[in-house]
């Protein structure tokens, strides 16, 4: 072979090899509302991933919460949508209704099913139609500053909403100019700090907020109509105010509030060492059974990308435990956030017996932890009933007219479903 | 052998089809050629303004989600928002208040202003001091707002509590929200405000007020009697161009409130609802229904605005 012949046929090699290469190579989009701080376990992952699998290339992109539903659909529109998602499950409704997201296939649902817990799996659930797989779980107890009970002479949380009123009532203090500095009790002006308390108090109290078709209410029931009675009479007799908010647990100035698991990691930082000795975690107080609610969030796979196979497997091997590891790399991240995962192996594997967590662990487990229905329109649905809430909490309304005209507008919005 | 006393002749040995160069001389006309530099204009008018809305009315009469295709409704949008919706009517009441209530008190606040520094030293700084709030980020507006006007720990309220007096809510309170609101833009606004009229006072001729003065009229007479009537045309600007912005003014709310409008939507304004609609509640067709009634709404109020300046103001004088 003459060295003209020989160069000739190395370049054919390379060059076939590189489109070989080129003709293989494929970029898998992942969109989620976790910032590069918070996604740093899975960024690793991902390099991880990428190593290990040549040809394919993951590349993150961050939207925020508030955002992320729009970006998904301006990316949609523009024709630019990333192929895997970490979305709300209220939005999956609208989603999978508008064929925006991919079926899984049979290997992955059935992996699903081994691995994660029922009310997990029905959180991703719609229609009978898992669309995803579960990621982080989100429960609401009653939290609670040890500390500040203490000092007004309680040395256990509230188990009625009588028990609820006098201890707030006791802990609560205002300033020289009748602004509550300290309150004993308090709500919040968002979905998270009105809609879903009034959601967890219900399942609480045993009568879901809608009906079990989906295309109901039960907000003009006898124990509705208590419980947003029984909130606005905090206000009313200065227990609380729209001054005070959830979020002045962390300042030390909050009572009581009905909050997430997801705060675990902002107390731990800011209490440190007595961060166990200040902030308590107990069931909700409430006179009927018993329970509370959990929503949950789901990686899914957008029905236009042509990479759904390898979407799926990616996300598979993200939600498993990889080389003798404790965690999945999903489920590292969910730990250190300080959230829950509806993975069962990474919730049994997760820190999860402190003091705080235990009792939302506990909520999942004994299944008194309900999944906030996946309605129609649930972001709308959720704001217009916190408008009617705030209102009978400001003495505009009278709980009964109030729920009367949310049940009356929402049960309009959940007859549009197809 | 060319002839160079004529530097044209050799075009004469070019000779084009007549139909064409009919076409070409139409264009020469003194009717077509202005269209013709028009062209990009008219273009990018169309592309960017005309065909945009006449899409958004179209979307305005149908349902649409954006993950599906719009389904014709007709004007059940315009009806709902007109006859049922329970709070469409709120934010519009909200929305006149606010445009309102922000030309009230901003437009003399900065007339008076804007006399006061043509008349004292160092005009550049304080036209310059005034200026700053308009080039700093509303968010950044938002957020220092917000923690002023705290109820417990806001430097306002401290500052009144040392004085010995109550505490306002002023963003918790849902009668006193909306007016916070409008205070904060009044200041955000002041500085542009300002400008336009120290231009307008800057073509007012000295003579008037000379004269004014060997007639013995005060300091007082002279805003009233000259200042004031002189300045109309810039105020009508200012009244004008505020008054729509004020109308369609949403972002100063939606980073106060954290995009609620509360407390009790007494600061969601229309533009702050359509934007809900649009973007939380995905009702594309509803928000742009929206959009034609307010935008239907301004034009009105414009036209009003418009010929009453004109009857009694700018013509008159």
């Amino acid at each position: 072979m003459t060295r003209l012949n020989a160069t000739a046929l190395g370049a054919t090699l390379v060059a076939t090899t590189a489109m070989g290469t080129m003709v293989s190579a494929q970029t898998i989009q992942i969109a989620t509302h976790y910032n590069e701080e918070q996604m740093a376990p899975l960024l690793a992952c991902f390099d991880a991933y990428e190593a290990a699998n040549p040809g394919i290339t993951i590349e993150f992109q961050q939207a925020a919460y508030a955002d992320f539903l729009q970006t998904i659909l301006t990316s949609r529109i523009g024709g630019t949508s990333p192929d895997i998602y970490n979305i709300y499950s209220i939005w999956a409704p609208q989603l999978a209704g508008a064929s925006a997201l991919a079926e899984p296939p049979a290997e992955i649902l059935d992996w699903i099913g081994a691995s994660y817990g029922a009310g997990t799996v029905g959180a991703a659930t719609i229609g009978g139609i898992l669309w995803g797989i579960p990621t982080e779980l989100s429960v609401y107890q009653l939290v609670y500053n040890k500390q500040l009970l203490a000092a007004a002479g309680f040395d256990a949380p509230p188990a009625t909403y009588q028990e609820l009123r006098d201890i707030a009532a006791a802990i609560t203090k205002t300033n020289d100019q009748g602004v509550i500095e300290t309150a004993g009790y308090a709500f919040g002006e968002s979905v998270a700090t009105a809609t879903h308390p009034y959601y967890s108090q219900m399942y609480a109290a045993g009568v879901p907020p809608f009906g079990a078709d989906g295309r109901s209410t039960n907000f003009t029931s006898p124990e509705s109509i208590a419980i947003i009675t029984q909130q606005a009479a905090l206000f009313s007799e200065g227990i609380t105010s729209t001054t005070n908010e959830v979020w002045d647990m962390s300042a030390g100035t909050l009572g009581m509030g009905i909050m997430a698991n997801w705060n675990k990691a902002e107390f731990q930082s800011i209490f440190a060492d007595a961060f166990e000795d200040t902030i308590g975690v107990a069931p909700i107080p409430t006179d009927g059974p018993g329970g509370t609610m959990l929503y949950s969030f789901l990686w899914a796979v957008d029905s236009t990308s042509d990479v759904q196979a390898e979407s799926w497997a990616l996300l598979r091997w993200l939600n498993e435990a990889q080389d003798g590891a404790a965690l999945s790399c999903t489920g590292q991240m969910l730990n250190d956030l300080g959230a829950l995962s509806g993975n069962l192996a990474d919730l049994a594997a997760m820190d999860t017996d402190d003091s705080f967590t235990a009792p939302f662990v506990a909520a999942i487990e004994s299944g008194t932890a309900q999944t906030q229905p996946n309605v129609w329109q649930a972001a709308e649905v959720d704001r217009i009933l916190h408008g009617y809430i705030t209102q009978v909490w400001a003495g505009v309304m009278t709980a009964e007219d109030a729920m009367a005209a949310a049940d009356a507008e929402v049960t309009a919005i959940l007859a549009e479903q197809p | 052998m060319t002839d160079l006393s004529d530097p044209l002749a050799h075009v004469k040995l070019v000779s084009l089809p007549r139909r064409k160069v009919r076409w070409l001389d139409r264009l020469d006309t003194k009717q077509t050629a202005p269209w013709l530099f028009l062209v990009p204009t008219l273009a990018f008018a169309a592309v960017f303004f005309i065909l945009p809305l006449i899409y958004a009315f179209y979307i305005s009469m149908t349902r649409w989600d954006t993950l599906s295709p719009p389904r014709w409704v007709g004007v059940e949008n315009y009806r709902y928002l007109m006859a049922a919706d329970p709070i469409f009517w709120q934010t519009f009441w909200n929305t006149l208040y606010f445009a309102g209530a922000s030309i009230v008190i901003g437009v003399p606040l900065a007339m008076v202003l804007a006399y006061a520094f043509t008349r004292s030293r160092g005009q550049v700084l304080w036209r310059s001091l005034y200026w700053l709030p308009m080039v700093t980020n509303v968010v950044a507006v938002a957020y220092i707002w917000k923690f002023m006007l705290d109820d417990r720990y806001g430097i306002v309220n401290r500052s009144l509590g040392f004085l010995g007096l109550g505490a306002p809510g002023w963003l918790t309170n849902p009668s006193l929200a909306l007016t916070s609101v409008v205070l904060i833009f009044v200041w955000m606004q002041l500085g542009q405000n300002m400008l336009l009229f120290s231009a307008g006072l800057s073509n007012i001729d000295e003579s008037y007020y000379e004269a004014g003065r060997l007639d013995g009229a005060t300091e007082r007479q002279l805003f009233f009697q000259i200042t004031v009537p002189l300045l109309m045309p810039t105020t009508l600007f200012v009244l004008i161009t505020n008054f729509i912005s004020g109308l369609s003014y949403f972002a100063l709310m939606l980073a106060l409130t954290d995009g609620t409008g509360g407390p009790l939507r007494s600061t969601t304004v229309t533009g702050l609802y359509m934007y809900q609609m649009a973007f939380a509640d995905l009702r594309m067709g509803r928000a742009s229904a929206a959009a034609f009634i307010l935008a239907a709404v301004i034009l009105v109020i414009t036209l009003i605005q418009l010929r009453a300046f004109r009857r009694g103001g700018v013509e008159a004088h």
